[in-house]
């Protein structure tokens, strides 16, 4: 095994598909053109959010999307709307966590009913009033059927665009995460204050 | 489901081809934990050197002779190294060039004696180490900038790192990560006299009749089984692998397993337990560009008696991990959902961490076994973890914890809190399950690494270690492995393999 393995447009593989001829002088002298292919290698792989929900029916779609929005609102900066979360969750059931998806539909319908049950004049968890909603979530807060959700939510806002969330990388814009491949000093406010390692005189320590 | 995600990524061992079992102590059954497995480590040619956050700690010449200077401690097979660091010193600057570590020699004033400097200066400092040495300085401690196997600057055809910010748990892409997949190897095999056979699995050692081995059997990437014929036979496959390699490899001179005349292979695991604090700022630090760390101390380095406990360990300042575990978890005291939960993703740039790396005591039960019913995906029986913290390792770990604390708010964080403090249930630093001595009824290897049962054997890795140390163990493995080719050298010489 070896870093090429797997996914051949991953930005690794790019960079040591070359083999021994990538020496380091090499790496170091092309870096921001290297750097600029490898990200447009890791776009062109984006699962297009557009291409509709295939494991959610549209009703389940609506709740687990209206969920996502409470987990992480929209605002000033992006929520979980706009990185495409409930998207992601729907592709990751259906491909790479399609281990959790026979749990994880049970768990929806259960929340779904016990939502109208709760809220007798409401038919749907997406159309209740954002406080109905998060009232409910509150109560629900402590269900394994909520954790997955948060778990999921997260990494459809955060992990790598490649796997099917962060759409345009609103995930990492709300972090304030610099997706670059490469950074130079100073990185933030302290390290640009820092005035230097004044060595220790005493030699107690 | 959420610490699933921590303990998997590309290139780490995989529980579903490789599982293990854990259990705290012998009279329980082990289960596969839900979490995966317990000793993660990068299965690839390179080994963890690949993924790891690539910190440099040399042991202090304390570490080789505890017992001595602290006496006995109960329930534990606390015992001196048989080696000295003057003895291992030469092979650690070796380490620091030939490998190529940045640093800066003497800035510690309580580090060991040194040979030579450092071959680059140290990497730049982060706004964590900024905060980290104004804290500590104020309380009068003796932050200096940590020593990493990271190049700073173009060394032996490699360029300095680029900042990019994903050393732990990646492969470095630029090379400036001083992994052996970029150092050692390429230039064992420049040698002509090296062969790498990479996604093969060598899951027995071959024996003779005079008690002598012949070599190693391992599977190829199609699963096909092939024998390796050697004169001499190193394992250096961590301190869980090397031990199970042992145990599946008995025979009927050694029916307890190989080289396990003592009973000892395996037994000592020790991960080093550590603690860690959460700190949030006024500003920005943007920890996610960079290597994780660049100031730590060392200040409670050595076990101190009127603490009331045995143990020490160094802090350092870090990011944490990468924003999507970061997220998670690792934030640390993160809401629910909701706005209260936005508000804390959004100050990711103004956070950071401090931890505390510690010792782990050598406790006889704490050990990799032979699990007696699973397997693994080539039918070789798996790893059995037993493990279970010793009181002083969790003392430890507290109030390292509190000094990071303390650190914290002296820097002048708004907001600081500790990450929970919980029972070790696997680690990656995988140690002293083959541990180093001089009497054969007590040590797995003697002083040059050599089996005391079998003169053509050598085991080298963590599994050599008699002492846990403060963590960040690679240095030192490396050290020994140099220390270990030239005594091997040695005995090929005279004849004796």
């Amino acid at each position: 095994m070896n870093p090429t393995d797997g996914d051949p447009n991953s930005r690794r593989s790019f960079l040591l598909s070359g083999g021994g001829l990538l020496t380091g002088v090499w790496i170091a002298a092309h870096w921001p053109a290297i750097a600029a292919a490898a990200q447009h290698a890791a776009a062109a792989s984006e699962v297009p959010a557009a291409a509709g929900f295939q494991f959610f029916s549209p009703a389940e779609a609506a709740d687990v999307a209206a969920i996502c929005a409470q987990i992480v609102p929209s605002g000033a900066t992006p929520g979980a709307t706009e990185a495409h979360a409930a998207y992601f969750i729907d592709h990751a059931l259906t491909t790479f966590f399609a281990a959790w998806a026979a749990d994880f539909r049970p768990g929806l319908n259960d929340f779904q009913a016990k939502f109208r049950a709760a809220n007798p004049a409401a038919d749907a968890f997406s159309r209740a009033s954002s406080e109905q909603q998060i009232a409910f979530l509150k109560s629900a807060e402590h269900t394994p059927f909520f954790g997955s959700m948060r778990t999921l939510t997260l990494l459809g806002m955060f992990s790598s665009p490649k796997y099917g969330g962060n759409y345009q990388t609103a995930g990492w814009r709300l972090m304030g995460f610099v997706d670059q491949h490469a950074f130079t000093p100073p990185f933030g406010h302290y390290d640009r204050q820092y005035t230097g390692f004044v060595p220790y005189t005493d030699k107690s320590a | 489901m959420n610490s699933n995600i921590f303990y998997l990524s590309g290139i780490t061992n995989d529980p579903a081809l490789s599982p293990q079992t854990f259990r705290e102590d012998p009279s329980q059954t082990a289960q596969r934990p839900q979490w995966g497995n317990s000793l993660w480590y990068a299965r690839m040619v390179g080994g963890s050197s690949n993924h790891f956050t690539a910190n440099y700690w040399r042991l202090h010449d304390s570490d080789f002779k505890e017992r001595s200077l602290l006496g006995a401690i109960a329930g534990t097979g606390f015992a001196d190294w048989p080696i000295s660091y003057a003895e291992l010193e030469p092979y650690y600057t070796k380490v620091d060039w030939d490998i190529g570590v940045s640093g800066l020699a003497g800035a510690c004033p309580s580090d060991p004696p040194r040979s030579k400097p450092y071959p680059m200066p140290p990497l730049p400092v982060k706004s964590s180490g900024a905060l980290l040495e104004r804290g500590a300085r104020k309380l009068g401690l003796h932050p200096f900038p940590a020593p990493m196997a990271i190049v700073s600057q173009g060394y032996r055809g490699r360029p300095a790192c680029a900042h990019c910010g994903f050393c732990i748990g990646f492969g470095c892409e630029v090379m400036a990560k001083s992994s052996t997949l970029y150092t050692m190897i390429p230039e064992a095999e420049a040698t002509g006299r090296c062969e790498i056979r990479p996604a093969s699995y060598a899951f027995q050692v071959a024996m003779n009749a005079r008690g002598r081995t012949t070599g190693v059997l391992y599977y190829d990437a199609h699963k096909q089984e092939h024998l390796q014929k050697a004169r001499a036979v190193v394992l250096s496959a961590n301190g869980g692998e090397t031990a199970r390699l042992l145990l599946n490899s008995a025979n009927a001179r050694f029916p307890q397993g190989l080289a396990n005349s003592s009973g000892m292979v395996g037994k000592y695991l020790m991960f080093n337990q550590g603690a860690g604090v959460h700190a949030q700022f006024e500003h920005e630090l943007n920890e996610y560009k960079s290597v994780q760390v660049t100031r730590i101390l060392h200040d409670f380095y050595e076990s101190d008696p009127k603490r009331g406990f045995y143990g020490g360990g160094g802090i350092d300042a870090r990011m944490g991990p990468n924003p999507a575990i970061w997220a998670l978890a690792a934030g640390g005291d993160l809401p629910g959902f909701g706005a209260d939960l936005k508000a804390r993703l959004e100050a990711y740039p103004r956070s950071m961490m401090s931890t505390a790396h510690c010792t782990s005591l050598a406790v006889e039960t704490n050990s990799v076994s032979l699990d007696p019913v699973l397997k693994d995906a080539w039918g070789i029986p798996a790893i059995r973890v037993t493990y279970k913290d010793h009181p002083d390792d969790l003392a430890t770990a507290r109030f390292l914890q509190e000094h990071a604390f303390q650190i914290m708010q002296a820097a002048g964080a708004e907001k600081v809190w500790k990450a929970p403090l919980r029972l070790a249930r696997g680690g990656v630093h995988l140690l002293g399950t083959c541990r180093m001595g001089e009497d054969p009824a007590s040590s797995v290897v003697d002083k040059y690494h050599r089996t005391h049962d079998v003169p053509n054997l050598f085991l080298c890795d963590g599994s050599s270690f008699v002492t846990s140390g403060r963590g960040q163990p690679t240095m030192t493995i490396q050290a020994l492995a140099f220390r270990a080719a030239d005594h091997i050298g040695v005995f090929a010489k005279r004849g004796e393999l």
